[in-house]
Protein backbone atom coordinates (compact mmCIF):
# COMPACT_ATOMS: atom_id res chain seq x y z
CA UNK A 1 0.00 0.00 0.00
CA UNK A 2 0.96 3.51 -0.59
CA UNK A 3 2.35 6.03 1.89
CA UNK A 4 -0.34 8.49 0.10
CA UNK A 5 -2.96 6.13 1.03
CA UNK A 6 -2.41 6.09 4.77
CA UNK A 7 -3.95 9.41 5.78
CA UNK A 8 -7.30 8.51 3.37
CA UNK A 9 -7.62 5.15 5.18
CA UNK A 10 -7.22 6.83 8.90
CA UNK A 11 -9.55 9.93 7.98
CA UNK A 12 -12.16 7.26 6.73
CA UNK A 13 -11.85 4.68 9.83
CA UNK A 14 -12.64 7.95 12.15
CA UNK A 15 -15.23 9.12 10.02
CA UNK A 16 -16.85 5.43 10.40
CA UNK A 17 -16.91 5.92 14.23
CA UNK A 18 -18.43 9.65 14.22
CA UNK A 19 -20.67 8.08 11.66
CA UNK A 20 -21.85 5.57 13.95
CA UNK A 21 -21.57 6.91 16.78
CA UNK A 22 -24.58 5.08 18.95
CA UNK A 23 -23.21 1.51 17.98
CA UNK A 24 -19.46 3.06 18.95
CA UNK A 25 -20.31 4.39 22.62
CA UNK A 26 -22.12 1.33 23.20
CA UNK A 27 -19.07 -0.89 21.70
CA UNK A 28 -16.80 1.55 23.75
CA UNK A 29 -18.71 0.90 27.69
CA UNK A 30 -19.26 -2.74 27.31
CA UNK A 31 -15.23 -3.18 26.58
CA UNK A 32 -14.60 -0.59 29.11
CA UNK A 33 -17.07 -2.69 32.00
CA UNK A 34 -15.40 -5.66 30.61
CA UNK A 35 -11.71 -4.26 30.90
CA UNK A 36 -12.15 -2.48 34.20
CA UNK A 37 -13.78 -6.31 35.98
CA UNK A 38 -10.45 -7.80 34.05
CA UNK A 39 -8.19 -5.28 35.57
CA UNK A 40 -9.52 -5.27 38.83
CA UNK A 41 -9.99 -9.64 39.47
CA UNK A 42 -6.37 -8.98 38.39
CA UNK A 43 -4.95 -6.55 40.58
CA UNK A 44 -6.67 -8.50 43.26
CA UNK A 45 -5.30 -11.89 41.77
CA UNK A 46 -1.71 -10.03 41.87
CA UNK A 47 -2.03 -8.48 45.74
CA UNK A 48 -2.86 -11.57 47.37
CA UNK A 49 -0.19 -13.61 45.76
CA UNK A 50 2.15 -11.32 47.07
CA UNK A 51 0.90 -11.05 50.20
CA UNK A 52 1.04 -14.96 50.05
CA UNK A 53 4.88 -14.57 48.78
CA UNK A 54 5.19 -12.05 51.79
CA UNK A 55 4.15 -14.62 54.89
CA UNK A 56 5.86 -17.20 52.98
CA UNK A 57 8.74 -15.27 53.27
CA UNK A 58 8.26 -14.01 56.77
CA UNK A 59 9.55 -16.45 59.26
CA UNK A 60 8.30 -14.16 62.33
CA UNK A 61 5.79 -15.83 64.72
CA UNK A 62 4.02 -13.90 67.42
CA UNK A 63 3.84 -16.03 70.84
CA UNK A 64 0.87 -14.68 73.13
CA UNK A 65 1.19 -15.43 76.15
CA UNK A 66 -1.50 -15.88 79.21
CA UNK A 67 -2.40 -12.33 80.47
CA UNK A 68 -2.47 -13.43 83.45
CA UNK A 69 1.11 -14.43 83.67
CA UNK A 70 3.24 -11.74 85.61
CA UNK A 71 6.23 -9.96 83.61
CA UNK A 72 8.80 -12.13 85.26
CA UNK A 73 7.25 -15.39 84.70
CA UNK A 74 6.79 -13.95 81.12
CA UNK A 75 10.70 -13.16 80.93
CA UNK A 76 11.28 -16.98 82.70
CA UNK A 77 9.07 -18.21 79.70
CA UNK A 78 11.34 -16.50 77.05
CA UNK A 79 14.50 -18.08 78.02
CA UNK A 80 12.28 -21.32 77.47
CA UNK A 81 11.53 -20.42 73.74
CA UNK A 82 15.01 -19.41 73.01
CA UNK A 83 16.02 -22.85 74.01
CA UNK A 84 14.32 -24.56 71.03
CA UNK A 85 16.57 -25.76 68.14
CA UNK A 86 15.08 -23.83 65.51
CA UNK A 87 14.41 -19.98 66.99
CA UNK A 88 16.73 -17.57 65.71
CA UNK A 89 15.73 -14.32 67.42
CA UNK A 90 13.05 -13.69 70.31
CA UNK A 91 12.19 -10.25 71.94
CA UNK A 92 9.87 -9.49 74.31
CA UNK A 93 6.68 -7.11 73.39
CA UNK A 94 5.25 -6.52 76.36
CA UNK A 95 1.39 -5.95 76.86
CA UNK A 96 1.85 -2.44 77.82
CA UNK A 97 3.61 -1.60 74.14
CA UNK A 98 0.61 -3.20 72.74
CA UNK A 99 -2.20 -1.30 74.36
CA UNK A 100 -0.22 1.38 73.33
CA UNK A 101 -0.75 0.52 69.52
CA UNK A 102 -4.67 1.18 70.40
CA UNK A 103 -4.07 4.50 71.78
CA UNK A 104 -5.98 6.39 69.42
CA UNK A 105 -8.49 3.81 68.88
CA UNK A 106 -9.42 3.85 72.09
CA UNK A 107 -9.40 7.68 72.88
CA UNK A 108 -7.58 8.51 76.49
CA UNK A 109 -10.15 8.02 79.17
CA UNK A 110 -10.38 4.62 77.89
CA UNK A 111 -6.72 3.73 77.49
CA UNK A 112 -6.04 5.39 80.71
CA UNK A 113 -8.84 2.84 82.38
CA UNK A 114 -7.33 0.01 81.18
CA UNK A 115 -3.52 0.62 82.56
CA UNK A 116 -2.43 -1.70 84.82
CA UNK A 117 -4.50 -4.68 85.96
CA UNK A 118 -7.09 -3.32 83.66
CA UNK A 119 -4.95 -4.23 80.69
CA UNK A 120 -6.79 -7.36 78.94
CA UNK A 121 -3.65 -7.93 76.48
CA UNK A 122 -1.20 -10.39 77.30
CA UNK A 123 2.21 -10.16 76.88
CA UNK A 124 4.12 -11.25 72.83
CA UNK A 125 7.64 -12.84 71.77
CA UNK A 126 7.83 -12.11 68.73
CA UNK A 127 10.14 -14.90 67.31
CA UNK A 128 12.32 -15.36 64.56
CA UNK A 129 12.83 -19.07 62.90
CA UNK A 130 16.03 -19.95 61.17
CA UNK A 131 14.49 -22.11 58.93
CA UNK A 132 10.94 -21.97 57.81
CA UNK A 133 10.64 -25.42 56.65
CA UNK A 134 10.99 -26.56 60.22
CA UNK A 135 7.64 -24.06 60.42
CA UNK A 136 4.75 -27.07 62.01
CA UNK A 137 7.13 -28.63 64.20
CA UNK A 138 8.81 -25.63 65.91
CA UNK A 139 5.39 -24.22 66.25
CA UNK A 140 4.35 -27.41 68.34
CA UNK A 141 7.39 -27.41 70.02
CA UNK A 142 6.15 -23.41 71.34
CA UNK A 143 2.66 -24.72 72.10
CA UNK A 144 3.65 -27.48 74.28
CA UNK A 145 5.18 -24.25 76.82
CA UNK A 146 3.12 -24.00 79.87
CA UNK A 147 1.46 -20.43 79.29
CA UNK A 148 1.51 -20.22 75.85
CA UNK A 149 -1.98 -19.04 74.79
CA UNK A 150 -1.69 -19.06 70.91
CA UNK A 151 0.80 -18.32 68.19
CA UNK A 152 0.00 -16.31 65.29
CA UNK A 153 -0.58 -19.03 62.88
CA UNK A 154 1.02 -17.77 59.07
CA UNK A 155 -0.04 -20.92 57.24
CA UNK A 156 -3.69 -20.59 57.92
CA UNK A 157 -3.77 -17.08 56.59
CA UNK A 158 -1.62 -17.83 53.45
CA UNK A 159 -3.92 -21.00 53.28
CA UNK A 160 -6.89 -19.06 53.49
CA UNK A 161 -5.66 -16.51 50.93
CA UNK A 162 -4.50 -19.27 48.38
CA UNK A 163 -8.28 -20.49 47.90
CA UNK A 164 -9.35 -16.70 48.10
CA UNK A 165 -6.91 -16.21 44.84
CA UNK A 166 -7.66 -18.98 43.56
CA UNK A 167 -11.36 -18.27 43.73
CA UNK A 168 -10.73 -14.46 42.13
CA UNK A 169 -8.56 -16.18 39.42
CA UNK A 170 -11.74 -19.13 38.69
CA UNK A 171 -13.98 -16.43 38.58
CA UNK A 172 -12.02 -13.63 37.24
CA UNK A 173 -11.53 -16.24 34.31
CA UNK A 174 -15.31 -17.06 33.44
CA UNK A 175 -16.08 -13.58 33.75
CA UNK A 176 -13.75 -11.74 31.07
CA UNK A 177 -14.22 -15.03 29.25
CA UNK A 178 -18.23 -14.08 28.62
CA UNK A 179 -17.21 -10.39 28.54
CA UNK A 180 -14.51 -10.76 26.18
CA UNK A 181 -17.30 -13.00 23.53
CA UNK A 182 -20.21 -9.97 24.21
CA UNK A 183 -17.70 -7.16 23.45
CA UNK A 184 -16.12 -9.07 20.09
CA UNK A 185 -19.72 -9.36 19.34
CA UNK A 186 -20.70 -6.14 19.73
CA UNK A 187 -17.50 -4.35 18.03
CA UNK A 188 -18.54 -6.84 15.15
CA UNK A 189 -22.14 -5.89 15.14
CA UNK A 190 -21.13 -2.04 15.17
CA UNK A 191 -18.60 -3.17 12.51
CA UNK A 192 -21.20 -4.56 10.72
CA UNK A 193 -23.73 -1.86 11.10
CA UNK A 194 -20.84 0.43 9.34
CA UNK A 195 -20.46 -1.83 6.41
CA UNK A 196 -24.02 -2.42 5.89
CA UNK A 197 -24.95 2.03 5.67
CA UNK A 198 -21.08 1.63 3.45
CA UNK A 199 -22.26 -1.12 1.18
CA UNK A 200 -22.49 1.23 -1.99
CA UNK A 201 -19.24 2.55 -1.16
CA UNK A 202 -17.96 -1.04 -0.58
CA UNK A 203 -19.28 -2.15 -4.04
CA UNK A 204 -17.76 0.53 -6.01
CA UNK A 205 -14.17 -0.04 -4.49
CA UNK A 206 -14.84 -3.42 -5.19
CA UNK A 207 -15.94 -2.84 -8.94
CA UNK A 208 -13.25 -0.03 -9.77
CA UNK A 209 -10.64 -2.61 -7.95
CA UNK A 210 -9.53 -1.74 -4.75
CA UNK A 211 -7.80 -4.83 -3.39
CA UNK A 212 -9.49 -6.16 -0.16
CA UNK A 213 -6.57 -4.96 1.97
CA UNK A 214 -7.65 -1.35 1.33
CA UNK A 215 -11.64 -2.10 1.46
CA UNK A 216 -10.88 -3.80 4.86
CA UNK A 217 -8.19 -0.76 7.10
CA UNK A 218 -10.87 1.67 7.44
CA UNK A 219 -13.07 -0.64 9.61
CA UNK A 220 -9.96 -1.89 11.30
CA UNK A 221 -8.88 1.19 12.00
CA UNK A 222 -12.61 1.84 13.35
CA UNK A 223 -12.56 -1.11 15.33
CA UNK A 224 -9.24 -0.53 17.00
CA UNK A 225 -9.67 2.90 17.82
CA UNK A 226 -12.87 1.92 19.98
CA UNK A 227 -10.48 -1.07 21.29
CA UNK A 228 -7.87 2.17 22.07
CA UNK A 229 -10.31 4.37 23.47
CA UNK A 230 -11.99 2.11 25.74
CA UNK A 231 -8.58 1.01 27.00
CA UNK A 232 -7.61 4.46 27.91
CA UNK A 233 -10.60 4.87 29.66
CA UNK A 234 -10.40 1.55 31.58
CA UNK A 235 -7.36 2.42 32.90
CA UNK A 236 -8.14 5.96 33.88
CA UNK A 237 -10.98 4.60 35.94
CA UNK A 238 -9.04 1.49 37.40
CA UNK A 239 -5.72 3.91 38.32
CA UNK A 240 -7.93 6.53 40.13
CA UNK A 241 -9.83 3.83 41.86
CA UNK A 242 -6.95 2.15 43.40
CA UNK A 243 -5.39 3.88 45.78
CA UNK A 244 -8.75 4.54 47.51
CA UNK A 245 -9.19 0.83 47.41
CA UNK A 246 -5.79 0.05 48.70
CA UNK A 247 -6.06 2.44 51.43
CA UNK A 248 -9.85 1.23 52.49
CA UNK A 249 -8.09 -2.25 52.55
CA UNK A 250 -4.94 -0.74 54.25
CA UNK A 251 -6.29 -1.62 58.01
CA UNK A 252 -7.23 -5.24 57.26
CA UNK A 253 -3.55 -5.72 55.45
CA UNK A 254 -1.25 -4.21 58.12
CA UNK A 255 -2.92 -6.75 60.59
CA UNK A 256 -0.78 -9.58 58.79
CA UNK A 257 2.00 -7.18 58.40
CA UNK A 258 2.75 -7.00 54.68
CA UNK A 259 2.01 -4.74 52.23
CA UNK A 260 -0.18 -4.37 48.75
CA UNK A 261 1.42 -3.58 45.92
CA UNK A 262 1.90 0.28 45.44
CA UNK A 263 0.20 2.36 42.10
CA UNK A 264 3.54 3.24 41.22
CA UNK A 265 4.56 -0.39 40.61
CA UNK A 266 1.54 -1.26 38.51
CA UNK A 267 -0.32 1.92 36.57
CA UNK A 268 2.24 1.41 33.14
CA UNK A 269 1.01 -2.03 33.18
CA UNK A 270 -2.62 -1.12 33.21
CA UNK A 271 -2.39 1.21 30.80
CA UNK A 272 -0.11 -1.18 28.28
CA UNK A 273 -2.29 -4.19 28.85
CA UNK A 274 -5.68 -3.04 28.55
CA UNK A 275 -4.28 -0.53 25.59
CA UNK A 276 -3.18 -3.67 23.82
CA UNK A 277 -6.16 -5.92 25.09
CA UNK A 278 -8.65 -2.95 23.45
CA UNK A 279 -6.69 -2.86 20.27
CA UNK A 280 -6.51 -6.79 20.12
CA UNK A 281 -10.36 -7.37 20.40
CA UNK A 282 -10.92 -4.57 17.95
CA UNK A 283 -9.04 -5.31 15.70
CA UNK A 284 -10.06 -9.19 15.91
CA UNK A 285 -13.40 -7.88 15.64
CA UNK A 286 -13.23 -5.68 12.99
CA UNK A 287 -11.21 -8.93 10.82
CA UNK A 288 -13.88 -11.22 11.43
CA UNK A 289 -17.02 -8.98 10.05
CA UNK A 290 -15.38 -7.23 7.66
CA UNK A 291 -13.98 -10.71 6.04
CA UNK A 292 -16.64 -12.43 5.54
CA UNK A 293 -18.54 -9.70 4.01
CA UNK A 294 -15.67 -9.40 1.45
CA UNK A 295 -16.52 -12.74 -0.01
CA UNK A 296 -19.48 -11.13 -1.46
CA UNK A 297 -19.69 -9.75 -4.94
CA UNK A 298 -21.38 -7.12 -6.62
CA UNK A 299 -25.37 -7.20 -6.13
CA UNK A 300 -24.52 -9.46 -3.04
CA UNK A 301 -23.07 -6.44 -1.42
CA UNK A 302 -26.21 -4.41 -1.63
CA UNK A 303 -28.55 -7.03 -0.52
CA UNK A 304 -30.52 -7.43 -3.71
CA UNK B 1 -9.02 -8.74 -25.50
CA UNK B 2 -12.05 -10.79 -24.31
CA UNK B 3 -12.45 -14.29 -25.81
CA UNK B 4 -15.08 -16.90 -24.77
CA UNK B 5 -14.53 -20.38 -25.56
CA UNK B 6 -17.31 -22.92 -24.80
CA UNK B 7 -18.63 -20.97 -22.03
CA UNK B 8 -21.43 -22.07 -20.00
CA UNK B 9 -23.22 -21.21 -16.62
CA UNK B 10 -25.00 -23.01 -14.24
CA UNK B 11 -25.81 -21.55 -10.99
CA UNK B 12 -26.39 -23.88 -7.57
CA UNK B 13 -30.36 -23.98 -8.46
CA UNK B 14 -29.54 -25.16 -11.34
CA UNK B 15 -30.81 -22.60 -13.91
CA UNK B 16 -28.49 -22.49 -16.73
CA UNK B 17 -27.63 -19.02 -17.79
CA UNK B 18 -25.30 -19.24 -20.47
CA UNK B 19 -24.94 -22.31 -22.77
CA UNK B 20 -21.83 -23.23 -24.42
CA UNK B 21 -21.15 -19.48 -25.91
CA UNK B 22 -18.25 -18.88 -28.16
CA UNK B 23 -16.98 -14.63 -28.94
CA UNK B 24 -14.23 -12.54 -29.31
CA UNK B 25 -14.31 -9.03 -28.48
CA UNK B 26 -11.19 -7.04 -30.10
CA UNK B 27 -9.55 -3.33 -28.71
CA UNK B 28 -11.20 -0.75 -30.11
CA UNK B 29 -14.68 -2.48 -30.45
CA UNK B 30 -17.73 -1.15 -29.79
CA UNK B 31 -20.59 -3.59 -29.06
CA UNK B 32 -23.86 -3.81 -28.04
CA UNK B 33 -25.05 -7.04 -25.87
CA UNK B 34 -28.55 -7.17 -26.85
CA UNK B 35 -31.68 -9.49 -25.14
CA UNK B 36 -34.90 -9.77 -23.54
CA UNK B 37 -34.42 -10.12 -19.86
CA UNK B 38 -33.32 -13.22 -18.45
CA UNK B 39 -32.14 -14.35 -21.60
CA UNK B 40 -28.04 -14.02 -19.96
CA UNK B 41 -26.69 -10.86 -20.22
CA UNK B 42 -26.08 -9.88 -17.22
CA UNK B 43 -24.56 -13.13 -16.19
CA UNK B 44 -22.66 -12.70 -19.29
CA UNK B 45 -21.46 -9.36 -17.35
CA UNK B 46 -20.62 -10.81 -13.96
CA UNK B 47 -18.33 -13.32 -16.16
CA UNK B 48 -16.19 -10.61 -17.85
CA UNK B 49 -15.54 -8.87 -14.10
CA UNK B 50 -15.53 -11.95 -12.06
CA UNK B 51 -18.13 -11.65 -9.93
CA UNK B 52 -19.13 -15.10 -10.90
CA UNK B 53 -17.40 -17.99 -12.51
CA UNK B 54 -18.36 -19.99 -15.56
CA UNK B 55 -18.91 -23.21 -14.53
CA UNK B 56 -17.05 -24.94 -18.13
CA UNK B 57 -15.15 -23.35 -21.01
CA UNK B 58 -12.57 -20.86 -21.11
CA UNK B 59 -12.72 -17.08 -21.01
CA UNK B 60 -9.44 -14.40 -21.05
CA UNK B 61 -10.15 -11.29 -20.49
CA UNK B 62 -7.29 -8.23 -20.66
CA UNK B 63 -5.09 -10.72 -21.16
CA UNK B 64 -6.51 -12.74 -17.50
CA UNK B 65 -7.21 -16.13 -17.46
CA UNK B 66 -10.70 -16.25 -15.79
CA UNK B 67 -10.60 -19.59 -14.85
CA UNK B 68 -7.65 -19.82 -13.30
CA UNK B 69 -7.22 -16.16 -11.86
CA UNK B 70 -6.29 -16.14 -8.21
CA UNK B 71 -8.54 -13.94 -6.05
CA UNK B 72 -6.08 -11.22 -5.02
CA UNK B 73 -5.65 -10.71 -8.70
CA UNK B 74 -9.20 -9.98 -9.03
CA UNK B 75 -8.62 -5.88 -8.24
CA UNK B 76 -5.88 -5.85 -11.03
CA UNK B 77 -8.28 -6.84 -13.36
CA UNK B 78 -11.16 -4.90 -12.55
CA UNK B 79 -8.38 -2.19 -12.92
CA UNK B 80 -8.38 -2.32 -16.71
CA UNK B 81 -12.08 -1.85 -17.13
CA UNK B 82 -14.76 0.54 -16.12
CA UNK B 83 -18.39 0.10 -15.07
CA UNK B 84 -21.22 1.77 -15.30
CA UNK B 85 -24.45 1.20 -13.86
CA UNK B 86 -28.18 1.58 -14.79
CA UNK B 87 -29.08 2.97 -11.29
CA UNK B 88 -25.75 5.26 -11.73
CA UNK B 89 -24.58 3.63 -7.80
CA UNK B 90 -23.24 7.53 -6.78
CA UNK B 91 -22.72 7.83 -3.13
CA UNK B 92 -25.11 10.75 -2.05
CA UNK B 93 -23.30 11.89 0.64
CA UNK B 94 -20.49 13.16 -1.97
CA UNK B 95 -20.02 15.70 -4.17
CA UNK B 96 -19.84 14.78 -8.09
CA UNK B 97 -15.70 15.67 -7.56
CA UNK B 98 -15.84 13.55 -4.84
CA UNK B 99 -18.08 10.60 -6.75
CA UNK B 100 -15.17 10.35 -9.45
CA UNK B 101 -12.19 10.97 -7.01
CA UNK B 102 -13.58 7.65 -5.11
CA UNK B 103 -12.40 5.45 -7.66
CA UNK B 104 -8.97 6.84 -7.68
CA UNK B 105 -8.64 7.01 -4.05
CA UNK B 106 -10.23 3.42 -3.71
CA UNK B 107 -7.01 2.01 -5.66
CA UNK B 108 -4.88 4.16 -3.47
CA UNK B 109 -3.53 7.24 -6.07
CA UNK B 110 -1.95 10.26 -5.06
CA UNK B 111 -4.07 13.47 -4.29
CA UNK B 112 -2.14 15.40 -6.88
CA UNK B 113 -2.63 12.45 -9.14
CA UNK B 114 -6.30 12.81 -8.63
CA UNK B 115 -7.15 16.51 -8.88
CA UNK B 116 -5.42 16.30 -12.06
CA UNK B 117 -7.37 13.46 -13.56
CA UNK B 118 -10.53 14.20 -11.85
CA UNK B 119 -10.60 17.37 -13.95
CA UNK B 120 -9.87 15.96 -17.19
CA UNK B 121 -12.65 13.22 -17.05
CA UNK B 122 -15.21 16.43 -15.58
CA UNK B 123 -14.04 18.27 -19.10
CA UNK B 124 -14.59 15.12 -21.01
CA UNK B 125 -18.01 14.34 -19.75
CA UNK B 126 -19.16 17.91 -19.79
CA UNK B 127 -20.27 18.33 -16.27
CA UNK B 128 -17.96 21.67 -15.72
CA UNK B 129 -19.31 23.91 -13.21
CA UNK B 130 -21.24 20.71 -11.27
CA UNK B 131 -18.39 19.73 -9.12
CA UNK B 132 -19.78 20.43 -6.12
CA UNK B 133 -23.27 19.30 -6.71
CA UNK B 134 -24.64 16.32 -4.79
CA UNK B 135 -26.06 13.58 -7.47
CA UNK B 136 -29.75 14.55 -6.03
CA UNK B 137 -28.57 17.98 -7.49
CA UNK B 138 -28.62 16.32 -11.32
CA UNK B 139 -30.78 15.17 -13.22
CA UNK B 140 -30.82 11.78 -14.09
CA UNK B 141 -28.41 12.16 -17.65
CA UNK B 142 -25.97 13.93 -15.35
CA UNK B 143 -25.88 11.21 -12.84
CA UNK B 144 -25.08 8.85 -15.33
CA UNK B 145 -22.31 11.33 -16.44
CA UNK B 146 -20.80 11.12 -13.26
CA UNK B 147 -21.34 7.29 -13.47
CA UNK B 148 -19.53 7.35 -16.37
CA UNK B 149 -16.79 9.34 -15.17
CA UNK B 150 -16.04 7.70 -12.58
CA UNK B 151 -15.72 4.54 -14.99
CA UNK B 152 -13.48 7.00 -17.34
CA UNK B 153 -10.91 8.05 -14.49
CA UNK B 154 -8.61 5.29 -13.69
CA UNK B 155 -8.31 4.99 -17.54
CA UNK B 156 -9.69 1.70 -18.41
CA UNK B 157 -9.10 -0.47 -21.73
CA UNK B 158 -12.72 -1.45 -21.28
CA UNK B 159 -15.88 0.20 -20.19
CA UNK B 160 -18.82 -1.99 -19.70
CA UNK B 161 -22.24 -0.39 -19.71
CA UNK B 162 -24.81 -2.45 -17.74
CA UNK B 163 -28.30 -0.75 -19.08
CA UNK B 164 -26.58 2.91 -18.77
CA UNK B 165 -29.88 4.07 -19.95
CA UNK B 166 -32.17 2.03 -18.58
CA UNK B 167 -33.06 5.10 -15.81
CA UNK B 168 -32.46 8.33 -17.96
CA UNK B 169 -34.92 10.12 -20.68
CA UNK B 170 -34.73 9.50 -24.49
CA UNK B 171 -33.18 12.75 -25.12
CA UNK B 172 -30.35 12.05 -22.10
CA UNK B 173 -29.71 8.42 -23.43
CA UNK B 174 -29.32 9.96 -26.70
CA UNK B 175 -26.24 11.95 -24.92
CA UNK B 176 -24.53 9.09 -22.75
CA UNK B 177 -24.48 7.46 -25.96
CA UNK B 178 -22.68 9.64 -27.64
CA UNK B 179 -20.43 10.22 -24.96
CA UNK B 180 -19.84 6.25 -25.39
CA UNK B 181 -19.56 6.55 -29.05
CA UNK B 182 -16.86 9.54 -28.52
CA UNK B 183 -14.41 7.49 -25.62
CA UNK B 184 -15.03 4.39 -28.12
CA UNK B 185 -13.35 6.92 -30.99
CA UNK B 186 -10.57 7.54 -28.52
CA UNK B 187 -9.27 3.40 -28.84
CA UNK B 188 -11.43 2.36 -26.04
CA UNK B 189 -13.67 -0.84 -26.22
CA UNK B 190 -17.00 -0.25 -25.13
CA UNK B 191 -19.44 -3.15 -23.99
CA UNK B 192 -23.16 -1.76 -24.07
CA UNK B 193 -25.47 -4.30 -22.46
CA UNK B 194 -29.23 -2.79 -23.43
CA UNK B 195 -32.77 -4.13 -24.34
CA UNK B 196 -33.23 -0.79 -26.10
CA UNK B 197 -33.32 -1.68 -29.77
CA UNK B 198 -33.95 1.80 -30.91
CA UNK B 199 -30.69 3.14 -29.45
CA UNK B 200 -29.34 0.18 -31.00
CA UNK B 201 -30.44 0.61 -34.23
CA UNK B 202 -29.52 4.33 -34.12
CA UNK B 203 -26.14 3.77 -33.19
CA UNK B 204 -25.39 0.75 -34.75
CA UNK B 205 -22.04 -1.57 -34.21
CA UNK B 206 -21.56 -4.62 -33.36
CA UNK B 207 -24.77 -6.29 -32.35
CA UNK B 208 -24.76 -9.35 -29.89
CA UNK B 209 -28.29 -10.99 -29.39
CA UNK B 210 -28.15 -13.49 -26.28
CA UNK B 211 -31.44 -15.55 -26.26
CA UNK B 212 -32.10 -18.40 -23.62
CA UNK B 213 -28.59 -18.19 -22.41
CA UNK B 214 -26.93 -18.50 -26.21
CA UNK B 215 -25.72 -16.30 -28.81
CA UNK B 216 -28.63 -15.64 -30.74
CA UNK B 217 -27.17 -13.67 -33.58
CA UNK B 218 -23.55 -11.89 -33.88
CA UNK B 219 -23.73 -8.91 -36.78
CA UNK B 220 -22.31 -5.54 -37.61
CA UNK B 221 -24.79 -3.29 -38.89
CA UNK B 222 -24.13 0.52 -40.35
CA UNK B 223 -23.84 2.90 -37.83
CA UNK B 224 -26.34 5.50 -38.25
CA UNK B 225 -24.64 7.99 -36.10
CA UNK B 226 -21.14 9.14 -35.67
CA UNK B 227 -20.14 12.30 -33.24
CA UNK B 228 -18.62 14.39 -36.35
CA UNK B 229 -22.26 13.85 -37.72
CA UNK B 230 -24.21 17.00 -37.74
CA UNK B 231 -27.35 15.74 -39.07
CA UNK B 232 -28.00 14.11 -36.63
CA UNK B 233 -27.61 17.38 -33.99
CA UNK B 234 -29.41 19.38 -36.66
CA UNK B 235 -32.33 16.78 -36.38
CA UNK B 236 -32.57 15.79 -32.70
CA UNK B 237 -35.70 15.68 -32.62
CA UNK B 238 -36.28 12.99 -35.05
CA UNK B 239 -33.57 11.00 -32.78
CA UNK B 240 -35.80 11.37 -29.94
Amino acid sequence: MKLSSCGYLVKEGLKNIWNNRMMSLASIVVLVSCLIITGAAMLLSMNVTRLISGIGDDNQINVYLDYKMSDIDAIKLGSEISKIRNIDDCVFYSKEEGLKEFKDKLGEELYESMQGDGNPLGNVYKVRLADLSEYKETIKEIQAIDGVTSVSDRAAIAGTLTKLNRFVTLVGFWVVLILGIVTLFIISNTIKMTMYSRRFEISIMKSVGATNAFVRIPFIIEAMTIGLTAGILASAALISLYNPIRNTAAGMISLIGTSTIPLEEVWLQIILLFCGIGILIGALGGFISITKYLRKEGGEILGW
Amino acid sequence: MIHLENVSKVYPNGTEALKNISLDINNGEFVFIVGPSGAGKSTFLKLLIHEEKATFGKIKVNGYDMMKIRPRRIPYLRRTMGIVFQDFRLIDKMNVYDNIAFAMRAIGQPEKKIRKRVSQVIDMVGLNGKEKCRPNELSGGEQQRVSLARALVNKPEMIIADEPTGNIDPKMSFEIMRKLVEINEKGTTVIVVTHEHDLVKEFGGRIIIINGGEVERDDRINTKYHPSDDTIFSNEEAVV
